[in-house]
């Protein structure tokens, strides 16, 4: 037996990058932000975009593309809210949405026509934060009912998010959850970490997501 | 599961590097995995070995060499060169 040796010495994710970097760029040509929303599965990501598209789908012209293991249950929740296009991906068993499913994804939504793409991702706070889809910031949500720990559990994710949203704000009161706690481990991850504490039930803390997504967003209309 | 996505991706890179009727002649996968990669080592191993053992390779067998940091790299490929006919 005559073994070669071939030196590769390559990412394995390089075309997963590749594929990214195409998303990006042809967001920046649209002027299209993305967002990235990524969680453990039941904190809260559809209901927090089913409050966004009631509030602003008036003013904002947003694609949400959702990201299940199975069912479109999530999309047809979204789609229930809004006339914009609700994309959604089932990954069939994968536990995570890759670059080139968000990139089929955007094939089918006009982006001149768009401000904001929100993707949903699969409920899962391991997988989706070594995959990067082309997104200009992911935003991690975790619960008060998950417990404080959750950054220090999870530190990748939360060392790649740029925001993060405490959900379920209105438990609070009903629960042994340290709030302070769970803001300091976060940024003892990451310090730049931006939060939001939010109640998609009560609508706590809902403005401030709000202003934060019209800051996203470029002022087309004042162009025009 | 993410790990059943990473093995995949390996096999992919393989074949770009050796071409598809080569796959059978791998025989070792040579990998690079970081601590702080989220990649779960032994569940990596065995998704390896579950793709290599069957066609269109056949006798590839995953090594894993864990590091330091986020690094998840091929690092290097294994290949059989003898010719049967020979």
């Amino acid at each position: 037996m005559t073994i070669r040796t071939i030196e590769v010495r390559e990412r394995v994710m390089a075309k997963n990058d590749e594929i990214a970097a195409g998303v990006r760029e042809d967001l920046a040509a649209h002027g299209v932000t993305a967002l990235n929303l990524v969680s453990s599965p039941g904190t809260g990501k559809t209901a927090l975009l089913e409050r966004t598209l009631d509030a602003l789908g008036d003013e904002i012209t947003m694609a949400v593309v959702t990201g299940d293991v199975q069912t479109q249950n999530d999309a047809e929740r979204l789609a229930r809210r809004t006339d914009q296009l609700v994309q959604a991906v089932i990954t069939n068993g994968a536990c995570h949405l890759d670059a080139r499913q968000v990139q089929v994804a955007l094939d089918k939504i006009d982006l001149d026509r768009t401000d904001l793409v929100i993707v949903e991702n699969v409920g899962n706070l391991v997988c989706p934060a070594s995959w990067d889809l082309g997104e200009h910031a992911k935003v991690v949500l975790f619960s008060v009912t998950e417990g404080e720990d959750k950054p220090v559990k999870y530190p990748k994710m939360f060392r790649q998010a740029r925001y993060a949203a405490v959900t379920k704000m209105d438990l609070l009161p009903h629960l042994d959850f340290n709030l302070d706690q769970a803001v300091a481990w976060a940024r003892a991850i990451n310090p730049d970490l931006w939060f939001f504490f939010t109640s998609a039930l009560t609508g706590e803390g809902l403005d401030e997501w709000f202003d934060f997504l019209r800051g996203l967003v470029p002022q087309r209309s004042a162009v025009a | 599961m993410h790990e059943m996505s990473v093995a995949v991706e390996v096999c992919r890179m393989t074949e770009m590097q050796v071409g598809l009727q080569r796959l059978p002649d791998v025989v070792e996968v040579g990998l690079e995995v970081g601590d702080e990669a989220g990649v779960e080592i032994a569940n990596l191993e065995f998704c390896l070995e579950a793709l290599l053992a069957h066609p269109p390779f056949g006798r590839g067998r995953p090594a894993i060499r864990r590091c330091g940091g986020d690094v998840l790299r091929l690092d290097y490929l294994e290949v059989d060169d003898d010719d049967p006919d020979d």
